[in-house]
């Protein structure tokens, strides 16, 4: 009779408790789940040339079920000015940053810091000027091969005969792994081809108070390394301040196609930035749903674009991106 | 092994339900439960059946509303195709009425500008006549070599409306690229009079095609929308470029061949619904996509309440359960305790109550226990009685007044030097005191008894001086069966005091034995003076009446004796007719005489007689087989 009542109360408790439990969970399930929260810091976030990444970074954090920020970003800037603003991210909520480091030697130092609080992805460039040495993970095209395509395409123009050209390299920074690579990626396919660097240029172009093209020596052939740069050479092409040099580069906005829709620049390779933000954030995902991933590099695909086929099929859907 | 088998097998036992509250609380539980859990799962299956039909029929309608936007939207732009044509190209003529037709075309394009490219005519050569909004054309935009011109001028008489492309025609200097649909059609242009043919070319806005895709694209659930036209290029799709890089797979291909209606397909691992819905004119698809991991999702609420009414039900049913069964056991534990009470050897009332059945079954077991008692109280006093029967037997044994009288007769006939009868006599005794002790047995065969018997009325017709007759008429059959000793000296003891004492030489008594049946019937008859029937009645009735004669054994203690150990349906009968005469019968079973059979007589063990029949009989079927 005792022990009956024992068991009675035994089972009443343990429906209680599940009951409970039960009532807790539909709770919880019914506040909406939090979503970890991501952000961007890239510089001059509204350039043109990011509209493909962020393009992609928008379709991740829909895949992902993630929310995104692009932190909006002026000009260039230095590394106290990003760490600032991604410790200001991570003082705001953020439970991971995707970060283009700035050029410099402090930047890796920093961005290391960062990574002991929150998880740090870098997009299109490593912080160390050695991509092998970076010990952040990182999202971008294979800066040296980019730079051989280009070559090779240069290569392609002349017959595989450069000797006597002079080359005239363009570039914002000599500082970061992209450039880097990419100079030397380009440089190890024209080292013996007899053309002649004869000037190599770095930093912001085209406006009033920054360096201008047409002030440099006349040169056969303009190579800009970066988006920025192209646009520039581009501009300048269009503007026949070049003294005829015919502009090859690297570039990923709707300008840089333009310039070669418009045959101001001859060849132009692009790096999937779509696939740069889409697969950062979904590392970066992926390492926050999961403790034990750690998140590794991604590398994406370049696409050579030339004027006669600037419209293929391939290469609409590559100009979609960019145009969001 | 054994080990672990027995502790297994020892636990089972110990979960065993010991119980009667117990039992009956698990058996309702594990049935209601049962019932509960069939209920809950039948309402779950229904429930998810109706919302899968209710997400489906949400999404046909949402895609019939989206289908008719589009329609609504490609109507209106074939409309202003229409009105571009008949009103403006077909009223005017190039080059004299080139300012008209551009002033028709800004009116229509600034009309629908928000989802308008651009509106532009070119000729069959591909040269561009007149365009709005008025813009530089390109270089040199190979107009002929462009999808939807060749479409146009391929087939004449049909509007084509193309996949989105980026527009390849016009440089308006903001260095941008715009993703549009083209609507296009072969028309026919007055040049310098001459009707020549051209194309018409609307470019759709893509972004108004996105945009309505868009909206019914924000749900989180997992469902999505795309439409592709009837190839199964995509047009507008989620994910499209993720489709493009290979990273996201989609059936378009298939779902373009798919007629209106709903269908089950498998994409990768996951198994969905796709509803189809064709937009009229142009063969375009727009597919709904649901994932049955939606349906999941949106049963998850409804999981969550069926196991929280479920919970709650069970508490429920387990204290319902639980008064129930106290209910129906709380009778039945207290009748049991009343009954262990009474086990225990207190006296307590047998617990009556609860349902009729318990009460009857309390009444029952009181009545039971009140015969139990009763019958009880009976057994001591028949074994009391037993007892003072044989008591009786014993004293009758060493009676001293017949044993005076025979010793006196035996002196007398010594001094008369009668020696050979005083021999006779001394023998006679003997033989009667050997047969009356028989070693302390009760039971004797009827022989030994046959033999007392006839010692007994030896002695006796010496002493009333051979006053009356004797005769033994005996089945030797008979002679081996069973009886209890010393029933016959009592009854010729009678015969002779009441019956044949007073008579002259002409008394006779007749002892007879025969078998009838399973029984032996031994009767003792005289000729004397009889009795009346009152005398009859009391003879076997009246313990208490005085001997007037005799050793003092009257027939009740020998009809006593018979049915202590034989049974009641055995005894003494008598029959008498005062002047005629009178017979007793002696009743006894035909019990053969064995040692064992004595033992079991004199225990009491065949008590009624039934089991010692039965045996004998079959011992009897035994040795006729034998």
């Amino acid at each position: 009779m005792k022990n009956n009542h024992k068991m009675f109360i035994l089972i009443e408790g343990a429906l209680a408790v599940l009951v409970l439990t039960l009532a807790g969970v539909m709770l919880s399930g019914n506040t909406s789940r939090n979503r970890d929260k991501v952000s961007v810091i890239v510089q001059d976030s509204d350039d043109n040339q990011w509209a493909a990444f962020k393009y992609g970074l928008q379709m991740a954090a829909a895949d992902q079920e993630i929310e995104m920020f692009v932190v909006g970003t002026e000009g260039v800037m230095s590394v106290e000015e990003q760490e600032s603003v991604i410790e200001q991210e991570i003082d705001n909520g953020a439970d991971a940053v995707i970060v283009q480091p700035v050029p410099g030697t402090d930047a890796e130092a920093m961005l290391k810091r960062i990574e002991n609080s929150v998880p740090v992805m870098l997009a299109g460039s490593t912080a160390s000027l050695e991509k092998e040495a970076s010990a952040l993970p990182v999202t971008e095209a294979d800066n040296y091969e980019m730079g051989k395509t280009l070559a090779e395409e240069v290569l392609k123009d002349y017959g595989g005969n450069l000797k006597g050209k002079k080359l005239g390299i363009v570039t914002q920074t000599s500082e970061s792994e992209a450039a880097v690579n990419l100079r030397n990626g380009f440089e190890s396919v024209t080292e013996d081809t007899g053309a002649v660097t004869v000037w190599a240029v770095e930093g912001s172009f085209g406006e009033e108070d920054e360096i201008s093209l047409d002030t440099l020596p006349k040169v056969d052939l303009v190579i800009a390394l970066d988006d920025n740069s192209l646009t520039a050479a581009g501009a300048g092409a269009a503007a026949n301040n070049l003294h005829g040099a015919v502009v090859y580069g690297i570039g990923n906005s709707t300008e840089a196609v333009y310039y070669v829709d418009t045959g101001c620049v001859e060849c132009l390779v692009v790096p999937d930035a779509f696939n740069v933000g889409y697969q950062s954030l979904t590392e970066v995902a992926e390492s926050l749903r999961n403790y034990f991933h750690e998140a590794g590099d991604r590398t994406v695909s370049h696409t050579v674009l030339r004027r006669d086929d600037l419209f293929s099929k391939e290469n609409q859907e590559l100009l979609f991106t960019m145009s969001q | 092994m054994q080990k672990v088998k027995n502790k297994y097998l020892g636990q089972l036992k110990k979960l065993q339900p010991r119980g009667m509250q117990s039992t009956i609380m698990i058996a309702f539980s594990v049935i209601s439960i049962s019932i509960m859990l069939t209920l809950g799962i039948v309402l779950y299956v229904r429930f998810s059946a109706l919302s899968r039909q209710e997400i489906i029929q949400t999404t046909e309608k949402m895609m019939e509303q989206t289908g008719e936007t589009l329609e609504d939207y490609l109507v209106s732009m074939r409309q202003i195709s229409d009105t571009v044509y008949y009103n403006v190209v077909k009223e005017g003529e190039f080059p004299d009425q080139e300012r008209e037709i551009q002033s028709g075309m800004n009116l229509l394009y600034e009309a629908n500008g928000d989802s308008l490219r651009s509106i532009a005519i070119y000729n069959s050569s591909g040269s561009l006549m007149a365009a709005e909004p008025v813009a530089q054309q390109k270089e040199d935009p190979d107009i002929t070599h462009q999808d939807w011109f060749q479409q146009a001028m391929g087939e004449l008489e049909n509007m084509h409306f193309s996949t989105p492309h980026i527009q390849n025609l016009f440089d308006d200097g903001t260095m941008r690229y715009y993703w549009v649909i083209s609507l296009s059609r072969a028309v026919e242009l007055m040049e310098n009079g001459e009707s020549r043919l051209g194309v018409l070319l609307v470019d759709m806005d893509y972004s108004s095609i996105s945009r309505m895709m868009n909206q019914i694209n924000e749900s989180n659930s997992g469902q999505y929308y795309y439409l592709c036209d009837s190839n199964g290029e995509i047009i507008y799709h989620p994910q499209q470029i993720q489709i493009r890089d290979g990273i996201v797979k989609e059936n378009n291909a298939k779902a373009a061949k798919y007629k209106d209606g709903v269908y089950d397909e498998t994409l990768g691992r996951e198994n969905r619904k796709v509803i189809a819905n064709t937009i009229s004119y142009t063969g375009w698809k727009l597919v709904g996509v649901i994932p049955y991991s939606t349906f999941t999702e949106g049963m998850l609420n409804i999981r969550y309440f069926i196991a929280m009414l479920m919970l709650l039900m069970a508490m429920m049913l387990v204290v319902i359960n639980r008064v129930v069964s106290v209910r129906i056991s709380s009778p039945i534990l207290k009748l049991n305790e009343s009954v262990k009470a009474y086990e225990a050897g207190e006296k307590p009332e047998i617990y009556i109550g609860g349902s009729l059945e318990i009460r009857h079954l309390g009444h029952s077991i009181q009545s039971s226990y009140e015969q139990i008692d009763s019958l009880m109280k009976k057994i001591v006093l028949e074994q009391n009685e037993r007892r003072k029967s044989e008591l009786d037997a014993l004293q009758s044994q060493i009676n001293p007044h017949f044993l005076y009288n025979t010793l006196e007769s035996i002196t007398w006939m010594i001094e008369g030097e009668r020696n050979d009868d005083a021999a006779f006599m001394i023998s006679q005794l003997a033989k009667l005191f050997r047969i009356s002790l028989s070693k302390g047995s009760t039971v004797i065969t009827i022989r030994d008894e046959l033999q007392h018997a006839q010692s007994y009325m030896n002695i006796q017709k010496v002493r009333y001086k051979n006053t009356f007759s004797v005769t033994f008429d005996v089945d030797p059959e008979i002679c081996s069966y069973c009886t209890v000793k010393l029933i016959l000296q009592p009854i010729l003891e009678n015969a002779i005091n009441y019956g044949v004492s007073g008579m002259d030489d002409c008394g006779e008594i007749r002892v007879k034995g025969r078998q009838e049946g399973g029984r032996v019937i031994l009767s003792v008859e005289d000729n004397g003076i009889g009795m009346s029937e009152e005398q009859v009645r009391l003879l076997l009735t009246d313990s208490n009446r005085v001997h007037k004669h005799g050793s003092g054994v009257g027939l009740v203690n020998v009809n006593n004796r018979i049915q202590l150990l034989f049974g009641k349906e055995y005894g003494l009968t008598v029959e008498s007719e005062p002047d005629e005469g009178t017979t007793i019968s002696i009743c006894i079973p035909a019990v053969p005489y064995t040692e064992e059979n004595r033992k079991i007589l004199e225990q009491g063990y065949g008590f009624g007689g039934e089991e010692m029949i039965d045996r004998e009989n079959r011992g009897n079927g035994d040795e006729e087989q034998s």
